[in-house]
């Protein structure tokens, strides 16, 4: 994990002095999504390192022990064994970055890491996931037993409420939204988070980290972020302890992108093992 | 109507881009087009093949390789009407005056250069990305000056100078890299400048992910130079940055409207009053206001100054490649042997040849300047003869240095004319009407003592009069709202007054003439310095008598005297920011040729005369076209 970040004194006059302007983001994001277009294996490589940073995540009413394992195995083994000997990469050890889920199967996530004796950390979404309307003491409550259940990461919901009224938090990582809104990760949105980041480094030293969350289906997506990350922030900030992608249905597209690269041909939706 | 044939000068460095902006619009209203482009370029040659397999119009579009000097035999075809030319702003100026008298009006479109103004209210890193899409891409047109507000300079160059190192150049069509090259010629111009910079002291920094072989330059940011050195004047190269600071925005203005160019300009600033306080002050052509670079074929885009004054896109495009109805084609009254280095030079001397006989003259007119008569420097005066010979008055004998005061008088009183509102200007003029109406009969007898009919005489007052009220009426702030595709938000085509506008006026229609002139220079926001006829300039005098009291001074400027002599001094004049010549045909070529020194837009017609009763010669749309300057002001909107 990366360093905490200590945090800073709230200085609201440095908020004030931001400005951003709307159609000038837009069209900066427009053009990233243009330029920067990665190919063959090098995009495979992209892809594999993309690969690193996703929080495998299931936030499913109906999710039990069975489906929590197989993500978790999914997470061990993201890529099929046979693909990632192709490319010379099978004994790389890589694996998504962590397993995201709700407070109530973190010990089941926990169990099924140990089982497949795979290392990575359990998240848990918490603080009343994902309105954030509960009470300060449940929500309280409810990280501290995700942490005892074994969760070293928590996704926490910030109360919009204090949000709108001005009274603010710090944190080690900041995520775009928790996923479940209508619209949730797009560039313009990122680009300016992405720049306070930058911004909060120059002047105080301390790496924030940043987790787009929602949407993000497609491998080409994925790449666009990477070089979203690595033209804003630089190379620093592409490593698991900064950056990370809350996805799901990514990691079958990034798959399927691997086997056409791997062997020339469309994977049908039964070639691949499913998360 | 359209204009006839066009042709279409290409510098060695032309862009695809800009060839198109120039052939289409000119075949689109119904011009055929000849090309001269230079002998190492094959993609004109391969556009006019396809334009001749269009089978059913063969020799629309004509493409001629050569040297840059076939551009003379080109323009002295009869036939052609306009050539146009976009490039370098040296070759522009050898090439207006090469073409002077030809006989086609010549296009300027000059200079790559653009500016940037960043406020401490910006949204600093959009502004950072404005500056990698004004220089440092393949889209740019050239270098970018960029002035930065002190409170933010620390903040915006570290920002610059973290983005730099995130360019990445190479070969054009890797789908992965910012910057191309654009030949070995452009790289040298941009060492040039690096070495030269650097010899002054400035601070240059690069940086990206630059191949070390030639012809790649990688882009540069240029801080710390000196405002007196030599390239802090000059054009600054793609792909420079050269960055100054500034203190408040009244200083951003005056730095920035401080160079002979005036292409586009970018204004970086979140608070709305502010943004476009700057983007009406700058003489520019284009101001984008948060944004940079931004293009549409609906928008015009041109310059002002010595970027020339030739527009593409929008309906200023389309003007370029028309005339209006009635007027006749151009004609050539180039003459060969004309010295430009001592046309007008000396003042004949207008002795009397005799002792006067008569009745003793009135007293001598004197310049009209500054809102009052004065006497000329030179003290002397030149009598004025009627139709039948005899004396009818003295003027004054206004020499270089009357031209001079005279212009600095026309540029004191301008920035109060441009801030009257349109319903104060018209009243002005409708009260000079009201006073040329109680002068009518003393007009008309002067008019009738030089040969016109009374009717005529008559006729010739009554009309000034109403077309004084006429332009009165027209004068209203022009600006309307274009419709552009893809950007939310308005985009608004300004007219703006050109300046201080010289006018010569012909020896026909002495009165109407003058007042067809200037009035419509008036009612756009011009000051001017006027010539009346060389022949008959008492009723013009007459109506100076009447501006005295009704226009503020300096408004209006009359200077009599020897005609080629004052135009000489006119045309050279570096702070005259437009000329309208109606006098004879070596006095077009000469004005023609002269403007080269700053470019200035001139109408000349080659010594014809003009129908100046008629609505078309004397009203016409043309006049309020030439007696403004278009800006395209983009306002993207957004939050």
């Amino acid at each position: 994990m990366s360093p905490r970040n200590p945090g800073t004194e709230l200085d609201l006059s440095w908020i004030s002095k931001v400005q951003v302007n709307q159609p000038a983001v837009l069209r900066r994001a427009q053009q990233i999504q243009a330029r920067r277009t990665v190919k063959k294996e090098w995009q495979a490589a992209w892809l594999l390192k993309a690969v690193t940073f996703i929080d495998l995540t299931t936030l499913s009413g109906d999710d039990t022990y069975s489906n929590i394992q197989r993500l978790c195995y999914k997470a061990k083994y993201p890529i099929r064994k046979d693909l990632l000997e192709a490319l010379n990469m099978h004994d790389k050890g890589i694996t998504t970055a962590a397993v995201c889920v709700y407070p109530a199967r973190v010990c089941d996530a926990v169990k099924a890491l140990q089982v497949a004796s795979c290392h990575i950390p359990v998240a848990s979404v918490a603080t009343g996931f994902p309105a954030g309307q509960t009470h300060l003491k449940t929500r309280l409550e409810e990280i501290k037993l995700a942490v005892e259940d074994g969760a070293m990461e928590i996704d926490v919901v910030i109360n919009r409420t204090l949000v709108l009224t001005g009274q603010w938090e710090g944190s080690d990582f900041i995520k775009t939204s928790t996923g479940k809104e209508t619209v949730n990760a797009t560039f313009p949105v990122a680009i300016v988070m992405l720049r306070a980041i930058r911004d909060f480094f120059w002047k105080t030293g301390n790496k924030v980290g940043f987790k787009p969350a929602g949407g993000i289906r497609s491998a080409k997506d994925s790449l666009a972020w990477l070089s979203l990350i690595k033209e804003e922030l630089g190379d620093e900030w592409l490593k698991p302890e900064l950056f990370r992608i809350g996805a799901s249905a990514l990691l079958s597209d990034i798959e399927r992108q691997i086997y056409h690269h791997v062997t020339g041909r469309y994977a049908a939706y039964h070639d691949l093992p499913m998360c | 109507m359209r204009a006839g044939v066009i042709g279409l000068i290409l510098p060695p460095t032309f862009s695809f881009l800009e060839m198109m902006w120039r052939i289409c619009p000119a075949l689109a209203v119904g011009c055929t087009v000849v090309v001269l482009a230079p002998p190492a370029s094959l993609t004109p040659l391969l556009l006019a093949q396809l334009a001749g397999e269009l089978g059913q119009f063969p020799g629309i579009l004509n493409v001629l390789s050569g040297p840059a000097a076939l551009a003379l035999a080109l323009a002295a075809q009869p036939g052609v009407q306009k050539v146009a030319f976009c490039g370098a702003i040296e070759e522009g100026r050898a090439l207006r005056r090469l073409l002077a008298g030809t006989g086609p009006e010549l296009g300027l479109a000059l200079g790559t250069e653009s500016l940037m103004l960043l406020t401490d209210a910006a949204d600093v890193d959009s502004a950072v990305e404005g500056v990698v899409d004004a220089a440092w891409s393949d889209r740019s047109p050239g270098g970018l000056r960029l002035l930065i507000q002190e409170s933010v300079w620390d903040e915006a160059m570290r920002r610059l100078q973290a983005r730099m190192a995130r360019l990445r150049v190479g070969r054009g069509l890797d789908g992965a890299v910012d910057m191309g090259a654009r030949g070995a010629a452009a790289r040298e111009l941009a060492q040039r400048y690096e070495q030269e910079a650097l010899s002054q002291g400035a601070q240059v920094f690069q940086a990206g992910d630059v191949p070390l072989d030639s012809p790649f330059f990688p882009p540069t940011l240029v801080s710390e130079l000196p405002p007196s050195s030599p390239c802090a004047q000059a054009e600054v190269p793609w792909p420079l940055v050269l960055a100054s600071p500034f203190r408040t925005a009244k200083e951003a203005l005056a730095v920035a409207n401080g160079t002979p160019r005036g292409g586009g300009a970018s204004v970086w600033s979140e608070r709305l009053g502010q943004a476009l306080e700057l983007g009406y002050g700058l003489r520019v052509g284009t101001v984008w206001i948060n944004a940079h670079g931004l293009r549409d074929p609906a928008v015009p885009a041109g310059g002002c100054k010595e970027s020339g004054s030739s527009w593409h896109g929008g309906l200023d495009g389309l003007y370029e490649y028309l005339r209006p109805p009635g007027t006749p084609p151009r004609r050539p009254c180039h003459s060969q042997d004309l010295n430009y280095d001592t046309f007008g030079l000396a003042v004949p001397s207008a002795l009397p040849a005799g002792p006067e006989t008569g009745p003793s003259p009135a007293p001598p007119y004197g310049l009209f300047v500054g809102g009052r008569f004065q006497a000329p420097g030179a003290r002397s005066s030149r009598p004025i003869r009627d139709a039948q010979g005899n004396l009818h008055g003295y003027v004054a004998e206004g020499g270089a240095k009357d031209i001079r005061v005279a212009v600095e008088a026309a540029h004191q009183a301008a920035p109060g004319w441009v801030g009257q509102s349109p319903g104060a200007r018209a009243a002005l003029l409708w009260a000079l009407a009201a006073a040329l109406e109680c002068r009518e009969p003393a007009l008309a007898s002067r008019l009738q003592r030089h040969g016109v009919q009374p009717k005529a005489a008559q006729a010739e007052v009554e009309l000034s009069v109403r077309r004084l009220r006429a332009w009165g009426a027209r004068a209203q702030a022009q600006s309307h709202s274009l419709q552009v595709a893809e950007l939310r938000g308005p985009v608004l085509r300004l007219r703006e007054p050109l300046g201080v506008l010289a006018i010569v006026c012909p020896d026909e229609c002495p009165l109407l003439a003058f007042v067809s002139l200037l009035a419509p220079a008036l009612a756009h926001g011009n000051t001017v310095v006027v010539v009346p006829s060389e022949t008959c300039p008492i009723p013009a005098l007459e109506v100076c008598q009447d501006m005295a009291s009704s226009l503020p001074a300096g408004l209006v400027n009359v200077v009599t005297g020897d005609r080629d002599h004052l135009t000489r001094c006119l045309a050279l004049h570096q702070d005259v920011q437009a000329l309208w010549y109606f006098g004879s045909a070596q006095g077009s070529q000469f004005a023609e040729w002269a403007s080269a020194g700053n470019l200035k837009p001139v109408w000349a017609k080659g010594g014809c005369p003009q129908a100046w009763d008629q609505e078309a010669g004397g009203a016409g749309p043309e006049l309020e076209l030439r007696a403004a300057r278009t800006k395209a002001l983009w306002l993207p909107m957004g939050d």
